[in-house]
């Protein structure tokens, strides 16, 4: 006997939650067997088993090697269905720039930032570790980019960060992005110092405090004209 | 009565028998080379990470610029993972020395050479030590640097991978492929103290509690760790980087002499929950006194951490490149005045 829709549905947030790869596979080819809507299978409940992930690691129920398989079994899911998935009708994603510092190469949590954030809809530019000033500048440029998100994992590499935001501003750029930090060593009483706009806590926060600037930056642009 | 050298109050002081020291030490056993020692010594990144005479001079910059109460190689945390084939990223003057490249796709693919000692620059850092102890005798200590075997995996493996086979994988292989890279620490370490290095410090940082559960820590490092502690035959201190407070119910277990805590664990807070089972060491924050700060503030971390009971003073994680000696110099003062409390 074939499962209801809703089973199958449970099934691949719970595959996901509990970092099962081959489970979220399964139940993946089981909903584009059943048509279910791929597109929203990935984005509301993928976002949604991410979200129950985000609040375990938050709540220290989850660490990152339980985070780390997670995200392995929803990409396990999303390549089932993204041949399935129809174009989005949902309005323009803003895009977000992320890079782990020049000098270091640390990036697991810029890893799950990159996976949250994705999964709650966002365009990801992710340049990867150790990214030169000069390109997380360019890439700022050539992709418009509404946020640019950096980490360091080094007390020896987080200087750096005051450096890009540096290079912004000289380009003039600095206005018209916001810019969060994370990593580690950072604290939020460093990243203000630097002049950044933000500091998640950690991965899950991202999430929020992205959205939150990128408002805001569509009201500050939306005031300018 | 005897003198108190540098040397004999760091081993007092990081096997917490600070009382018994005339004052608190400022041995430095992380990171201690910053570009202003570079050009003092005439020994800059990256050639002094390979350079015999460079690494040498650079090594005593510790002592003779900055005043720190010992000395410590290598200065970064690759020799391990070149020796087992990683490519090394050699870096710059205020860049330090990263890994490249993985060298092994499975657990069960690690193979530690019987004579991995003898590669790559692991005889180098032997001979510096040899060196320094030939020329500054018994006075001062010197700190043999082992990076830990969690990190040492994440750079065979790839950290990722790694991370996930904690909890893919049958813990027991896991820990076997620890309890390896472990046995290339302890064969470093005896190596190291034959040379004359007097201390071990073992930096883990990849073993954060920002990334390892408190359980897993307890499960799985805490007897990797053990199995060190017991066959090193010297004092050790160990450093992991970030907020470590949920492993100090477990750091004592050990058998550790020390544990340096990074600026996000309090001084306080650590002394209270390990109680006399582990020297807690560190207590000066890198980013927001040292590189950033003045020497003002320095002093001022530097003597609140004093008064919290830290054991010995020390940066709370490796010197950022571009401290300032004037800085860092305020840390060895407020050590060579106050006693402890």
């Amino acid at each position: 006997m074939s499962r209801t829709s809703e089973e199958i549905v449970n099934a691949f947030v719970k595959a996901i939650v509990d970092g099962d790869e081959e489970a979220a596979a399964a139940a993946a080819r089981e909903a584009v067997e059943a048509g279910l809507d791929a597109y929203e299978l990935v984005t509301k409940n993928g976002g949604e088993a991410m979200t129950v992930v985000n609040k375990k690691y938050e709540t220290k129920e989850y660490f990152v090697p339980e985070v780390l398989c997670a995200a392995n079994a929803l990409n396990a899911g999303v390549e089932v269905l993204t041949p399935h998935m129809k174009a989005s009708t949902t309005a323009e994603p803003a895009t977000v720039v992320l890079g782990v510092v020049e000098g270091d190469i640390h990036d697991i949590g810029k890893n799950l930032v990159k996976i949250m954030l994705s999964s709650a809809g966002f365009r990801v530019i992710d340049l990867g570790k150790d990214v030169p000033v000069q390109k997380m500048i360019d890439a700022v440029k050539q992709n418009n980019a509404d946020v640019v998100g950096m980490s360091a994992l080094m007390s020896t590499t987080m200087p750096v960060m005051k450096k890009v935001i540096g290079a912004l501003e000289e380009v003039k750029l600095r206005d018209k992005v916001k810019v969060i930090v994370g990593g580690g060593p950072v604290t939020p009483e460093w990243a203000e110092s630097i002049g950044a706009d933000a500091r998640p806590h950690d991965a899950s926060a991202a999430v929020g405090v992205t959205k939150e600037l990128v408002e805001k930056l569509r009201k500050e642009r939306a005031g300018k004209q | 009565m005897a003198e108190m050298t540098p040397r004999k109050r760091a081993l007092l002081c990081m096997t917490g028998n600070k009382q018994r020291a005339d004052r608190i030490s400022c041995c430095d056993t992380l990171t201690t080379a910053t570009v202003d020692q570079m050009n003092a010594a005439k020994a800059p990144f990256p050639e002094a990470n390979r350079d015999p005479e460079l690494m040498y001079r650079l090594a005593a910059a510790a002592w003779e610029v900055i005043g720190l109460e010992g000395f410590k190689l290598p200065f970064d945390l690759c020799v391990e993972a070149e020796a087992l084939g990683c490519s090394i990223n050699w870096g710059r003057i205020d860049r330090h020395p990263s890994v490249e490249s993985h060298v092994f796709g499975d657990l069960k693919d690690l193979k530690i050479p019987e004579n991995i000692v003898e590669r790559g620059r692991f005889p180098l850092k032997y001979d510096v030590e040899a060196r320094l102890r030939k020329n500054y005798g018994d006075y001062l200590p010197i700190v043999n640097q082992v990076t830990g075997p969690f990190t040492v995996a994440g750079h065979v493996f790839g950290i990722e991978k790694f991370c996930i086979w904690t909890k893919k994988r049958p813990q027991e292989e896991v820990k076997e492929a620890l309890m390896q890279i472990a046995e290339m620490n302890i064969a470093d370490c005896k190596q190291a103290l034959r040379s004359g290095a007097d201390l071990v410090c073992i930096a883990d940082p990849s073993a954060t509690s920002d990334i390892l559960s408190p359980v897993f820590f307890r499960d799985v490092m805490v007897p990797v760790y053990q199995n060190m502690a017991r066959k090193i035959g010297a004092p050790v201190v160990i450093h992991i980087c970030g907020n470590t407070s949920a492993y100090l119910p477990y750091i004592g277990d050990t058998g550790f002499d020390a544990f340096s805590i990074d600026a996000q664990v309090d001084v306080a807070f650590a002394k209270q929950v390990v109680g006399k089972k582990i020297a807690i060491v560190g207590g000066v924050p890198t980013i927001t006194a040292l590189l950033f700060g003045t020497p003002a503030k320095v002093r001022e971390f530097a003597v609140e951490a004093v008064k919290k009971g830290v054991d010995m003073l020390m940066p709370s994680c490796g010197i950022p490149p571009r401290t300032s000696t004037e800085n860092f110099k305020a840390l060895v003062d407020v050590a060579r005045c106050l006693v402890y409390v």
